[in-house]
């Protein structure tokens, strides 16, 4: 436990000063509900009884997933794999998986706080308050942030070096990022967009969030729910299968 | 109570029949070293013997094909977190992750044991306390070096295992490391080094094996090897066994 502590607190360290997950994962998602909320005012949703800020709120709170699951995760354990940081820590009597749940640990925070500054921002400036259950809401975020990480630890896994690890985050990150409802509104997106977005599993944990937020119930989504868990356990199988200390 | 150092030292490490093939290319075929308590033992070789492959693989952070490894009286398939208490690791490249300072490296290596040095007094006597809240990305070459030496021997380790580590350090700084490694000796400390400088390991080992193409060629003392060669250096031996390259520069000179 204190090895595990110890390790915490120089990860966290090192996160902030290396500075683009507090950028991405904090700044940003912040960023866009101050923006959101001042362009969206106290606007209704169309055909709804609830606000366009709550409508949005659930989205972007995901983009903290996002950044550290897609980016931090993957880029720093192949990082640390490419610097034989994991094989060092693998000829002590304490496992390089120490490290790596450090590591998960310290995203989760950022992502976690992430969250809350966003809703901090849209309750105190803009009045935001939750319609739905708080309790179901957290189970699902959970969910997402679990079949997020999974993608990123198999990305981490699979990628040879640290530049095909940088591609393939690129690859799942940004179009997650602007497809899946995070920043642009699903609504709004044309059909073909839709199509696309409905293949990233990230969208269907908006979806749900966005609906329990607003009054829905967990039990209305028992197929997404289980879905996007299956898909955890295979990204954590494949991540666990092919998953390496150093690449030569 | 006084002990009587004469008897022969017993072996910490033993190590038999290793045997790792790259793909179908042998690496190493059928390593015998033994290492004896106390002393420093010199892996010798030109780039590409099979010096680190065979530190990886006695070590297990690679797959050998054969072998049998003990470390302590331990099999390193078996018990390998006993080995890894006592024993200290240096190896060929750096591996500090990006943006660490130096004081929080040491933190994160003590963190994996139970009974350490307090790093405070290794930097005390490596001369890096003022270094200490620096970046080790803003250290020189030498300071790296000795910074890694420091971080193998936070464990308390029987055992230190160092891979070129002199590779790259200016005359002054293979010194001081020299000298170092000398007191850590006489403190009872076993190492395990690998080279391909002839003057360090005259200076440094008590006993050496070379190594070319991933086979023994030889093993003994300095001395013992060269009274065996009947020749007086053990860089002209080196060279033999290696096999000089009369590289023909003339063709491109006359080309110029």
């Amino acid at each position: 436990m204190k090895t595990l502590l110890t390790l915490f607190r120089i990860e966290m360290k090192l996160s902030i000063r290396e500075f683009s997950s507090a950028l991405f994962g904090v700044i940003l998602p912040v960023g866009l509900m101050l923006l959101l909320g001042v362009l969206y005012g106290d606007k209704m949703a169309e055909g709804g009884n609830y606000s366009l800020v709550q409508q949005s709120f659930p989205a972007v709170i995901t983009i903290g997933i996002c950044a550290t699951g897609l980016m931090g995760i993957p880029i720093t354990i192949s990082s640390y794999r490419e610097k034989q940081v994991l094989k060092r820590f693998k000829v002590t009597p304490t496992s390089p998986l120490m490290l790596l749940m450090a590591q998960f640990i310290n995203q989760f925070i950022i992502a976690l706080l992430s969250s809350v500054l966003v809703w901090g921002v849209a309750n105190i400036i803009f009045g935001y308050r939750m319609i739905g259950s708080l309790g179901q809401f957290m189970v699902v975020y959970l969910l997402v942030v679990l079949s997020i990480y999974a993608i990123g630890m198999m990305i981490a896994s699979v990628a040879k070096n640290i530049n095909t690890a940088n591609l393939l985050c690129s690859l799942v990150y940004f179009p997650m990022f602007f497809l899946s409802g995070a920043t642009v509104p699903y609504e709004i997106m044309p059909k073909g967009l839709q199509i696309v977005a409905d293949s990233m599993p990230l969208t269907h944990g908006i979806i749900m969030l966005k609906s329990i937020s607003l009054g829905g119930n967990i039990k209305d989504y028992t197929l997404t729910f289980v879905c996007l868990i299956l898909l955890a356990i295979i990204c954590m199988i494949i991540s666990v299968k092919t998953f390496r200390y150093d690449y030569r | 109570m006084t002990v009587s150092h004469k008897e022969s030292k017993e072996n910490i490490m033993e190590i038999s029949g290793l045997t790792k093939y790259y793909k179908s290319k042998l690496a190493v075929k059928q390593l015998n070293i033994s290492v004896k308590e106390g002393e420093i033992f010199g892996l010798i070789g030109p780039n590409g013997a099979g010096k680190t492959t065979t530190i990886e693989c006695m070590l297990g952070t690679k797959i050998r094909d054969g072998g049998d490894i003990r470390i302590f009286g331990h099999n390193i398939d078996k018990e390998a977190k006993h080995i890894y208490k006592r024993i200290g690791v240096q190896f060929q490249t750096n591996f500090y992750p990006d943006r660490i300072k130096v004081y929080e490296i040491c933190l994160m290596i003590s963190s994996l044991y139970d009974d350490v040095v307090d790093y405070h007094i290794l930097l005390e006597q490596f001369g890096l306390h003022d270094k200490s809240k620096q970046l080790v990305s803003t250290l020189s070459g030498g300071e790296k070096q000795k910074l890694s030496v420091l971080l193998s021997l936070i464990n308390k380790p029987k055992l230190i295992i160092l891979d070129e580590l002199t590779t790259g350090l200016d005359p002054k700084a293979r010194r001081e490391v020299w000298r170092f490694l000398k007191q850590l000796k006489s403190k009872g400390l076993t190492i395990l080094l690998t080279s391909h400088y002839m003057d360090e390991v005259e200076y440094l080992c008590d006993r050496l094996m070379i190594i070319n193409e991933g086979e023994k060629v030889i093993t003994g003392t300095v001395n013992e090897i060269k009274s065996n060669y009947k020749m007086d250096s053990l860089e002209a031996i080196y060279l033999q066994i290696v096999g000089e390259e009369e590289a023909n520069y003339e063709n491109t000179l006359n080309a110029l």
